[in-house]
């Protein structure tokens, strides 16, 4: 039954690469198993960047790790399904099928502060590595594929291949992290915070990266981050999340322009702006529900909402789509949020 | 190449500089013991009932090796021969040179020491990647809880209780000397049988004694690797489980190998103790014994050959870890 309403509520007039529908969560505690990500439903539409918004804690790389049907121990997904198209149902796949999806049609991309390279092995070598668990039979070929996708991130192929991951900086270890990701032709990538702890030129230079690539391979891409800087200048749709279902999603520039919800009014208000005072960046009030303090029942936003009435308490808004192109889960009109 | 080789270099120099400073260190220290060798010897002869003029006569063919000269000159003496390759000769071996001596006693410490560390090392690091994987099961915790024990027990309760057990008690294992003395030494079946039964309890002592250190050691840097994001990286890159393993046990191997050089020194150390409970006569005997009869060329050879091993251990692990981690390479 719910997953007939969930169809219904998708925009019908694009097809879908990855489809999150219902998806849940849990972390195993002392106290029981706990929610990280609740009831979450996205959709990646071929050949759009997808932005993943949320503060620390809102359960993005959770959602992200989701994806890859890779969610760490002692987390798992408790209920709700990833169509991959092509692959079915990612969170029924397991063993062998399970590792070739992941970098083989779904590449992800680690935190710029993370190493995500072994120390001990060249990059050329991780590489090969990379080929034989799935199976390549051509090895030559994947190293040229590699050195072309070296070159079109602005990197010298010869050298970075012998390199070890100490020999390379920040900017080009992410920069790698992209070719391994999109060498075995994946047709999805997820970025991870892929700019968190660069500096702003190399965080740029990703940037343009990442929407070079996903033209050029006609790639289906989600970016998670908690920047909205990044989301502004590179993402088609935005998705914000908090805790439960996501509060708000739409085109890029018109839910930063015109939020719906007061998250993402209060999101964009906690931004520092190059120009102007900035005083005028407000502080949002409280922070996102950890696993614990979740709420049970009602809207998890409520305690931090300007606009809570009543009903928020008690019941849970629905994510329902309001203009074209736009979903939003509030009990208050959109009027009322918007001015 | 050529950088290897300078480093190389560089380190046989630094190894030689504290060679000498050891034998300095030690010549000096054996020469400010109390009691000089003929005087032991002058002792030992009354003791036994020896007439004193006998007894006097007796000790100064002793006293004869130890030089009366000055210091100095004996220092500078005992470092030119050293240069020689000469450790002098030995006073309680009645006049074998010091090399000799130590040749004949080396094996017995050295086969024993490293067939215990190979071992321990073995198991050690199995032990310790089991008890990483596992670490939130019982058996994990059980095999942490080992390894925590065995690190805690000194080594001479360890080794009487195993000298206890399977020798007094079960009587299953023999104890004390190489092998069973009514054999011919040589290559064949018995005596060989022999060997290997005489060597189980000091080589199972050197093992359990440094199985706990493997273990925890290797516990914890596993547990490291284990969460660092490149093997999370590697897993969602669909990199296959052997592959996996193999990134993890290298980079989680690596911190050992220093502490295996330092290990090393640590049981010609310990051998000392151990060869004296289980009666084996090995180098730590030897060294025991040479000061107990205040044989100074002996000591002194003895105390070198043991430096020697510490630093020639700790050249090759550093050039090691050099191989094996291209961090610590340079260009």
């Amino acid at each position: 039954m719910t997953e007939t309403i969930q169809q219904t509520d998708r925009p019908v007039d694009q097809p879908v690469e990855v489809s999150v529908s219902d998806l849940t969560v849990v972390y195993r505690t002392d106290l029981g198993e706990l929610p990280a990500v609740s009831r979450a439903s996205i959709d990646l539409v071929p050949g759009q960047i997808t932005g993943l918004v949320g503060e620390s804690g809102s359960g993005k790389s959770t959602l992200a790790l989701a994806m890859l049907n890779a969610v760490p121990s002692p987390g798992r997904i408790s209920s709700g399904s990833i169509t991959v198209t092509g692959l079915g149902d990612v969170t029924k796949l397991a063993g062998r099928k399970l590792r070739h999806a992941r970098g083989g049609t779904l590449g992800y991309v680690f935190q710029a502060s993370q190493n995500s390279l072994n120390p001990l092995k060249t990059i050329g070598k991780q590489l090969l590595d990379l080929g034989r668990a799935h199976d390549v039979r051509d090895l030559r070929a994947l190293v040229r594929r590699a050195a072309q996708l070296i070159s079109e991130v602005g990197l010298d192929p010869d050298r970075v291949l012998d390199s070890y991951q100490h020999e390379l900086s920040g900017g080009m270890r992410q920069r790698i992290g992209i070719v391994l990701a999109l060498v075995l032709n994946a047709r999805v990538l997820i970025l991870d915070e892929p700019t968190t702890a660069l500096d702003v030129l190399s965080q740029a230079a990703v940037l343009d990266i990442v929407r070079r690539v996903h033209r050029d391979s006609g790639l289906t891409t989600l970016i998670v981050t908690h920047d909205l800087g990044v989301v502004s200048e590179i993402a088609d749709r935005l998705v914000v999340m908090y805790g439960g279902p996501n509060p708000e999603e739409g085109p890029a520039t018109a839910v930063l322009h015109e939020p719906s919800h007061p998250y993402t009014r209060a999101l964009i208000g906690a931004m520092a702006r190059i120009v102007g005072d900035i005083s005028a960046a407000r502080v949002l009030p409280g922070r996102p529900p950890d696993l614990t303090t979740v709420p049970r029942q009602g809207c998890v936003f409520r305690d931090r909402c300007p606009l809570a009435m009543p009903v928020c308490a008690e019941e849970e808004p629905e994510l329902v789509q309001w203009t074209p192109g736009r979903r939003r889960a509030c009990h208050v009109e959109p009027t009322g949020v918007l001015s | 190449m050529k950088g290897f080789l300078r480093r190389l270099l560089m380190k046989l120099i630094a190894g030689l500089v504290m060679v000498w400073v050891v034998a300095t260190f030690t010549f000096v220290l054996v020469h400010s013991l109390p009691g000089n060798p003929g005087d032991i010897e002058y002792d030992r002869l009354i003791m036994q009932g020896t007439p004193p003029e006998i007894a006097q006569a007796k000790a100064a063919v002793v006293a004869g090796f130890t030089s009366h000269e000055p210091l100095l000159q004996q220092y500078f003496g005992y470092l030119g021969q050293l240069l020689h390759g000469n450790l002098g000769v030995s006073i309680s071996y009645s006049g074998v040179p010091v090399a000799d001596v130590i040749a004949s006693a080396a094996p017995w410490t050295v086969l024993p020491v490293l067939s215990g560390l190979v071992v321990s090392f073995i198991i050690g690091v199995a032990g310790g990647v089991i008890a990483a994987v596992k670490r939130s099961t019982r058996w994990g915790g059980l095999l942490t809880l080992s390894g925590s024990l065995m690190a805690g027990i000194p080594s001479f309760v360890l080794a009487l209780l195993l000298a206890f057990l399977f020798h007094t008690l079960w009587q299953i294992l023999p104890y004390g000397d190489t092998s069973d003395v009514t054999l011919t030494p040589g290559f064949n079946g018995p005596y060989i049988g022999s060997v290997i039964t005489h060597a189980v309890l000091p080589v199972s002592t050197y093992a359990l004694l440094t199985y706990g250190g493997w273990l925890l050691t290797m516990k914890s840097s596993v547990v490291s690797v284990l969460g660092d994001d490149f093997i999370l990286a590697a897993e969602l890159r669909g990199i296959s489980p052997v592959t996996r393993m193999r990134y993890i046990a290298r980079n989680a191997i690596l911190p050992l190998f220093t502490v295996l050089a330092i290990s090393v020194g640590y049981m010609f150390g310990g051998s000392v103790l151990i060869e004296d409970i289980f009666d084996y006569p090995g180098l730590g005997n030897l060294l025991l014994h040479s000061i107990g009869r205040r044989d100074y060329p002996l000591m002194g050879g003895a105390f070198l050959l043991i430096t020697v091993a510490i630093i020639l251990a700790n050249i090759l692990a550093e050039l090691l870890y050099s191989v094996i981690d291209p961090r610590v390479r340079r260009a």
